[in-house]
Parts: structure tokens; sequence; C-alpha cells
């Protein structure tokens, strides 16, 4: 009853008009950035982060936010119309959805595609609605040692849910530590590598670092030469499946929905790893498994819904625990600090507004995108005829802007262009870029409480064994990384691995 | 030996791990009891070069140094030079001449589109721009010392 209450205070916030043209706002942006290859939602973010700081907080975060989920609805219409996926998570799309398409079903391969992405995006807010509260009422018992265990667990599950191999991704995750610690002691007061520069001694921000690796990077290792290929624009008569399209789409949906909630949770590229993992559930499940690839309607309905209940779930831990699973919830973690909102257990209690706000924003938000999706699909087909040899100094011009109005500082812009190297350079050597941003993001909190955890034990590292709730959250740390050392000892070939070779064969 | 791409990623680990140890020698480890600035900075930099050590161990399974595509590198190249320039002038400049000589050498420079579509692109998309965070979101981009 307390939920349904405070669900109804959400929704006073989330219809009032200002909010909800924000709301639109970002679906809008979010679609388009899902459409577009090569921009992915975290750069949509990263470079409008700056606009939203004449905002409120549950406005610039509700706008935000309807970018990222916005971004897994479009990224299904490039997939499905030319075979490109407009974003990571699309990859499996691309397979059946393009094959229906060149049947002549490419509407109803994407009314499918909105309409589970809508019963998906659905259903994990209304999962998040009901196990966030609770969740942050739990984590309130958390203290130093407990925190340290859980920012363990989240990089090692990181790295045991990657697609690379658990060394490679720990490796970067090291990385990320180590620029986290770049700036002032807060304990000592010691500046730590800042060389003299007065802008280092805050540390090394999310946005230059996340708009550098995934942005730039992307740009730099994307030549102008890669054409474009036909694209085909279904009419809007032509949305509607056919009812035995309908009954072999209910069920994948159902299964995605669930499977994608679930695997959100967890660290890592959730929305790309869920996608992959629907895909092989419903070939394994499906009675004509041979019909995938030639178009299965399942293999549309299937990936599309996880891709977006996993985005939906990647919310219930940045919202109750101030965890962020992944890059995008850490750049919106980063937008809420920028508020003075800071995300965690005691956010529920303290700013009920944002956060009810927020959750009321999202069931709107995914009518507004199921609406938006399917009568405009011509149009945001049309955004693709745009030269990409315009589109990205156009896409660099907005990083710029985006990485300098965070705080007016231009090292930090140089510090981004530095980062497009340096993400161009991992993407070469086959390194994934996602761990150092997640490092980067949780090393002042993980540094905090390693070492409040020692001074309050007086250094008896054992602290973090004699409390249950640690010692539960290291004992699962140790089950992944034994389950890891099995499988690396069977080397057998694994979803993990040919996930990498989808992802390998997407990015040559 | 036959270098593998692994074997360079692994040597620049190691080797950008052996930089930030040596860089940290007057941050103070602390004690168990007290741990100091340096503990965590020279925790990650050891795990760095582990981790490296063992990126170099297993290049085997790697691709051949020979075999990875630079074909992308010139464009990459032009892209980070010419930010480089416009991110060099853009507090004195002010965003729109910056702005506007960036995008016009990156699409008639770099990507040899006609002058005068450049001009036209390169002019339309910063004022449109600036009208967008100055009137639209009340957000007044840099300005320079000619005072736009």
């Amino acid at each position: 009853m307390a939920t349904l209450d405070s669900l109804l205070l959400g929704f006073s916030v989330a219809l009032q008009p200002d909010v909800l043209w924000y709301a639109f706002l970002g679906c809008l942006v979010g679609t388009v950035v899902g459409v577009l290859p090569g921009i992915g939602p975290l750069s949509g973010i990263s470079i409008l982060l700056p606009a939203t700081f004449g905002l409120d907080t549950t406005k610039s975060v509700v706008m935000l936010a309807g970018i990222y989920y916005g971004s897994q609805y479009g990224g299904s219409t490039t997939s499905i119309l030319m075979r490109i996926p407009g974003e990571a998570s699309s990859v499996m799309t691309c397979i059946d959805g393009y094959a229906m398409a060149q049947k002549g079903r490419a509407g109803a391969a994407l009314c499918i595609a909105a309409v589970g992405s809508w019963v998906a995006g659905t259903f994990g807010v209304l999962v998040l609605t009901l196990i966030a509260p609770p969740l942050a009422a739990f984590a309130l018992r958390f203290g130093p040692p407990e925190y340290a265990a859980l920012l363990v667990l989240g990089l090692v599950f990181l790295a045991y849910m990657s697609p690379t191999s658990l060394s490679r991704t720990l490796l970067m995750a090291c990385v990320g530590l180590l620029l986290g610690t770049v700036g002032i002691d807060s304990m000592t007061g010691h500046f730590r590598y800042s060389f003299d520069i007065a802008e280092l001694g805050d540390g090394i921000g999310i946005v230059p670092v996340a708009v550098g690796l995934f942005g730039l990077g992307e740009i730099l290792s994307t030549p102008s030469a890669t054409a474009v290929g036909k694209v085909i624009a279904p009419k809007l008569r032509e949305l509607l499946p056919s009812r035995q399209e309908w009954r072999d789409a209910a069920m994948p949906i159902a299964r995605g929905s669930l499977l994608g909630f679930l695997i959100g949770l967890t660290p890592g590229s959730a929305h790309i790893i869920s996608s992959f993992l629907s895909y092989a559930v419903e070939r394994r499940l499906s009675k004509h498994p041979e019909q995938f690839g030639k178009g299965a309607v399942a293999g549309v309905a299937g990936p599309e819904s996880a891709n977006n209940a996993a985005s939906t779930g990647a919310f219930v831990p940045m919202l109750a625990l101030g965890l962020p699973t992944g890059p995008i919830t850490a750049v919106l973690i980063a937008a809420l600090m920028i508020h003075g909102v800071a995300p965690g257990p005691t956010l529920v209690n303290e700013h009920p507004d944002v956060f009810w706000g927020f959750v009321a924003s999202m069931y709107v938000g995914n009518l507004m995108l199921l609406a938006l999706n399917l009568p405009l699909v011509g149009m945001f087909v049309n955004v693709l005829r745009i030269p990409y040899t315009y589109l990205y100094p156009l896409v660099i011009m907005f990083c710029v802007i985006g990485v300098y109005e965070v705080s007016h500082s231009i090292v930090d812009v140089w510090i981004m262009l530095i980062m497009g190297v340096v993400g161009y350079g991992l993407r070469k050597f086959g390194l994934d870029p996602a761990p150092l941003v997640l490092g980067l993001v949780i090393s002042p909190t993980l540094e905090m409480s390693l070492r409040q955890s020692l001074i309050m034990s007086n250094g008896n590292w054992t602290i973090f064994f004699q409390r249950p709730i640690a010692v539960a959250l290291l004992a699962l740390c140790a089950a992944l990384l034994a389950l890891a050392a099995i499988s690396l000892i069977r080397s057998r070939r694994d979803w993990r691995t040919r996930l990498a070779e989808v992802e390998a064969g997407e990015n040559p | 030996m036959i270098l593998r791409s692994d074997h360079i990623a692994g040597g620049a680990f190691v080797a950008f791990g052996a930089v930030v140890l040596a860089l940290s020698g007057d941050l103070p480890v602390g004690t168990l009891a007290f741990p100091g600035a340096g503990m965590m900075p020279k925790l990650m930099a050891a795990l760095l070069v582990g981790f490296g050590l063992l990126l170099v161990l297993r290049a085997g399974e790697s691709p051949l140094l020979a075999s990875l595509s630079w074909s992308d590198l010139p464009h990459a190249a032009r892209t980070v030079l010419i930010t480089a320039i416009a991110i060099a002038f853009y507090q004195t400049l002010g965003f729109m001449i910056t702005m506007a000589l960036m995008l016009f050498a990156l699409t008639f420079a770099a990507e040899r589109r006609h002058p005068i579509a450049a001009a036209a692109f390169s002019i339309g998309v910063v004022a449109l721009t600036d009208f967008l965070f100055t009137v639209v979101l009340k957000t007044p981009l840099e300005r320079g010392i000619l005072g736009f």
C-alpha cells in the first residue's frame, strides 16, 4: 500500500507537463541515438549532460534515462531495415529481423520489436517498483566492509560475464581503479599524480573518460568510407503482424523480459549479453530451430524484449545501492551527483519525489516510445540518410561541448582526446573499455570503504570474514572465480566465447 | 619470436604499471591499521603489472601483430590532429569560431567535400547549436576574445 501511495506521488511528478516534455525529449533523442550506427546511448547521455544543468534533478534524470531506454528501442530499426546494429545490443536482431525484412515482413518485425520492447520495459519498471525500495532499506545495514565486498563482487561479476577473458577484464578494471586514485586523497590530503595541474586535484572525471573511450574512440576506428547500405522503408499499413506472428512472439517476449531483467541486475554489458542469451534460449526451445537465421519471429521478439528489460533492470542497483552496473548508469549517477543528489539506500527516503518521479516517468516513457517508434519509423529511417562524412564531425563537436560544459575545464577536453586515442588502441588490441569506466567510477568508494574497514578493525583484515553480509558477498566472488577457472580448464565454447565472436564480427 | 598483439598490449600495461610505481615513490603506503594515500595506487599498479605479464605469457592465443588492420589509421590521425588544434584554441577563440573552423577542416580538408558545402554545413551547424544552447537551453557556450 505504501508503495502504491509512493507511486502515485511519482505519477503526480511525472505527469507534470514540463517533466513529460523532458521525458519525450529524452525518448526522441534516445531513439535517434539508437537508430544511428556508431553513436551509442553513452555518447548521447554524455553529450546532453551539460544541457541538463539548468534543469532540476527530476527533469534531468528523466531525460537522460529516456535516452538510455529509448536507444534500446531505436537500435532495432537499423538492425531490421539495414542489417546494421544501431546499438550493440541489437546485434542479434540483425539476423532474423533483416531476414524478415527481405521476406517483405519488415513492418511486422518492427512492430513485434516495438511491442516486445514495451512489454519488457513496462515489466522491468513494475519489478523495479516492487524490489528497489526494500533492497534500499536492506542496504542501509551496509557498513564499509559490506560496501568493499559488494564492489569487489561487482568487479568479479563483470569479469565473469565479460565476453573477453577474466584477466583482460580485470586488467582494464585495474586501469580504471588506478585512474580513480588521481587527485587529492580525501583521508590524508596528499596530492596523487596531479603533476601541478590544478584541475587534476579533483580527480579524473567520468564524463571525459566515457565520452573519449566510447564516443571519440568509436569515431576514430570508423573510417568515413564505411558505406551505408540500402534502406528498406516500410509503409504504415504494413506494420501489423499476422495472428500467427503474434502467437510466435508471445512466449519469447515473456521469456526475454524475465531473462533480461535478471541479467540487467548484474554488472557488465547486461543489455548486450541479455539479447545474446535470449536468442540462444529461443533457438534451443524452438520447435523449428532451422528457421533461426531465416526470419524467425522469436529471433526478433526475444532479444529485443531482453535488451529493454535489462536496461531497466540496471536501474535497480543504481537507485537502491548507488552501484553502477556499467558506464551508462555510472554517467547517470554522475548526473545525479552534479545536482547534489547521491543515489543509494537513502535516495528513496531523502528524495522521494526524484526516486518515484523517475520510476513513474519510465512507465510513461515506455508508452511514449511505443507511440513514437511505430508511426514515425519512416522519419527515423531518414536520419540514416545523413552522410557519415557530415555526421561524425557533428558528433566530435558535441563531444567537445559536452565535456567542456561539465566543469568549464579545457583539461577535461584534453583528457577526452587522450581517452579517444586510448579507446582506438584498445579496440585494435581487442580490449573492452567498459571495465575501465566502471573501475574509475567505483574507485573512490572502494578505496574509502577498504581503508575505513581496516581503520575500524585496527588493521585486522579478517573483518571482511566476521560480518555475515560481507562473507556472503565474498563467497559469491569466490564461487564466480571458481566457475571461471573451471570454464578455462575445460576450454569449452560457452556463450561468452560465442558472444565475443559475434562482437568481433561486428567490429572487425 | 613471432610478435602477437597481446605481446604489445601486455608489454604496454607492464610499462605503464612500472611508470606509476616509479612515480609513487613519495606516496606513503601506511600500515594495515592506518592505510596511507599510496596503498591503493601501488596495489593497483602492481596488479596492472601482474595482469600485463599474464597477457604477455598467454599471448599465443592472440592474433599476429602483422595481421592487425591499420587502414583506418590515417583517418584517425587526421581527426585527432584537427580536434587537438581546435581544443588548443577553444578558450581563446570561443565556441563559434573554433567549432566552425573544426567542422570545415574535418569536412573539407579531411573528407574532401566541396568547399561551399563544407562552409555552409559548418556555419549552419554552429549557428543552430549556439541558438539551441543560448536561447532554448539557456546555457551559453564559450565566448572568445572577440566576444562571440
